[in-house]
């Protein structure tokens, strides 16, 4: 039985979807000393695995970039559109909901000088940027080489992500699971693990969509081109 | 060895494979022309061996340097070209571009006289008909071959159209004395007066003959001092286009907070951040040399001349300097090392934004690319010198 992208897409909506109503409902509160709004903790349940998908997405951008650019393979190039695609979605779930949660907390949605907020969104441009500059442009060789470098470059910002909070802390927060200084509560630490399987889930079966219109597409363009060359 | 040499090359534009492990090599004072309907490859040819094209496979080289290769490898040396855009920007100088393309100072005038372009010699490109236009495209591609006693190649794609039939003669007249002179000479074209003054024909795909061509006579333009490009500057200061568009996003920038904000008040991070705002905007708004370099492809042409893109980056720093001077002043908070941190921040802006830009030049479409969506970035450093120097 082949598994549809679609099918498992759902399976991780459907997850997302238990991940956000048990953050909101079933979670425990954190202590009113910890946070200046403590209710709006909860988005955390939703920001946290939305950014794991969208690093995720990111990574795989960067492994469809260079395969296609330095191998040339068709299905590079499918990934590297599906991820693109992927990685705009949960990057922008991640940075609205951080927005709310930043709002809440610090009294501001956004901070400039901060790097991981900086970075991070930089990384979900670029997805923005790679969507819509690849809709702009006819398929070719010039196209798919362009926007994979800019795939394989824009990469460099994921490690910058990551360490961000370890090296320049200046308003995100740091890690708050597997840390020295201690963990998370157990339920906390349940909803947040079901969270990243749903996203996990709901990120791959994206991908294998993505991945699948694509082929389609670029048959159909194929087709075109055939009939009016037969047609001529 | 050739003086053009393409060794096995691959090549595949859009969707379809043009060149597949082709090679030819065109020897001094050979002229090869390149034949056959549109579409089948002629201006791929052309391009691969100016280093415009990327290849799968394969080589290019001119003159023994290699120009591109397979393995992204880059190289340049001298040549002259002349593509099927005429690649020439409108506020380009008739006489100017012909020196630049020499690469040295010579007589120009009785050069252009010849092609009767002599009383165009100070005019702008812009102002000149297609087919003058056209001539001087063509002129800027048989320069360096005119002015050099040592063989150079000349890479020409369909240098005859647009031009009369008067024209058409003395080029292939020029060709001849040019080959006469030991240069190579690769030319795509369909014209008959062009492919009878070639030594090889090449019918794409690939069925070559050897024509007869008659012999031509090369006399040498005498050569002057070697001759510096500069054309970002020049082009900035003849047009304004730096000062038009950053200088005035700057200062609008500095207008809008002056109307929302009394700067007698502000101190500490909000004063620093209103100070160095304008340099900000300025930069945000790219590199404007790169804009006019898209009219007629006049970028791939000077991207064979130099790796460095036409830029004004010295005018950068001073425009951007200049409007933090009027910050600083608007404020009374006259601080040296924030004028030249504006300057410094809004020229490296503006190169950065002028380097993606840059970027997206292989695409069939690079202005349809929305290339400011990855310019948000550039607000972190700026945030950070802000929050560093206002400590």
């Amino acid at each position: 039985m082949r598994i549809r992208g679609e099918a498992v897409a759902l399976l991780g909506l459907a997850g997302a979807g238990l991940t956000f109503w048990l953050g909101m409902t079933w979670a425990p509160s954190v202590s009113i000393d910890a946070f200046k709004a403590p209710e709006a903790q909860r988005i955390f349940y939703w920001h946290v695995p939305s950014a794991w998908a969208a690093m995720l997405a990111f990574g795989m951008l960067f492994i469809g970039s260079i395969f296609w650019f330095f191998k040339r393979s068709e299905w590079a190039w499918r990934l590297h559109v599906a991820s693109s695609e992927a990685g705009l979605a949960t990057g922008l779930m991640c940075v609205w909901s951080g927005c709310i949660w930043g709002a809440a907390e610090w009294g501001v949605p956004w901070d400039w000088t901060d790097i991981r907020l900086n970075t991070f969104a930089m990384l979900t441009l670029l997805s923005l940027y790679l969507v819509l500059g690849r809709r702009s442009q006819p398929d070719g060789v010039e196209t798919r080489d362009t926007f994979a470098a800019f795939g394989m470059y824009g990469f460099v910002l994921v490690p910058f992500t990551y360490i961000a909070t370890r090296l320049w802390q200046i308003r995100h927060p740091g890690p708050v699971v597997a840390t020295s200084e201690g963990s998370l509560n157990s339920d906390m630490g349940t909803v947040l693990l079901i969270g990243a399987i749903s996203f996990t889930v709901l990120i791959i079966g994206h991908v294998m969509a993505g991945m699948r219109l694509t082929k389609l597409e670029l048959r159909l363009e194929d087709l075109q081109t055939r009939y009016e060359e037969e047609s001529r | 060895m050739g003086i053009i040499e393409l060794s096995k090359v691959t090549v595949r534009r859009g969707r379809s494979q043009v060149l597949d492990g082709w090679s030819v090599s065109i020897d001094s004072g050979e002229v090869v022309c390149l034949s056959g309907e549109n579409g089948c490859g002629k201006s791929t040819v052309i391009e691969t061996a100016a280093g415009l094209v990327s290849m799968e496979k394969g080589s290019s080289e001119i003159s023994g340097q290699l120009i591109r290769d397979s393995e992204g490898r880059r190289g340049r040396t001298k040549f002259g070209l002349c593509l099927q855009d005429d690649c020439i920007m409108g506020d380009e100088l008739v006489g100017e571009r012909i020196l630049d393309a020499a690469g040295c100072d010579f007589d120009v005038s009785s050069l252009l006289k010849t092609w009767g372009l002599e009383h165009r010699i100070h005019d702008r490109v812009a102002m000149l008909s297609g087919g003058q236009r056209r001539r001087v495209a063509i002129l800027s591609g048989l320069v360096p071959a005119m002015v050099s006693s040592e063989p150079v190649a000349i890479l020409l794609d369909e240098p005859d159209s647009g031009l009369d039939e008067d024209s058409v003669e003395k080029l292939a007249q020029t060709i001849r004395d040019l080959a006469a002179g030991g240069h190579a000479i690769i030319v795509a074209s369909h014209n008959s007066k062009i492919v009878e003054s070639a030594d090889r024909v090449i019918e794409f795909p690939f069925t070559e003959t050897k024509g007869d061509p008659v012999k031509g006579k090369f006399s040498l333009l005498e050569r002057g001092v070697e001759r510096k490009a500069n054309i970002g500057h020049r082009l900035n200061l003849r047009t304004l286009s730096g000062l038009a568009n950053n200088g005035i996003a700057g200062l609008l920038t500095l207008g809008a907070m002056l109307a929302m904000l009394n700067p007698e008040q502000l101190e500490g991070r909000t004063l620093t951040a209103f100070i160095l705002a304008p340099a900000l905007t300025a930069g945000l708004c790219g590199n404007s040399i790169h804009r006019l370099t898209l009219e007629n492809r006049a970028y791939a042409w000077w991207n064979t001349i130099s790796a460095i893109p036409p830029n004004a980056l010295f005018h950068s720093l001073i425009t951007c300097g200049a409007i933090t001077v009027l910050a600083s002043t608007v404020t009374g908070d006259f601080d040296v090392k924030l004028i030249a941190a504006g300057a410094v921040l809004g020229a490296c802006t503006e190169a950065i934004v002028g380097l993606l830009s840059h970027a997206t030049l292989r695409l069939s479409r690079p202005n349809a690319v929305m290339v400011r969506l990855l310019t948000p970035i550039l607000i972190l450093p700026w945030a950070l010198v802000v929050d560093t120097l206002s400590v």
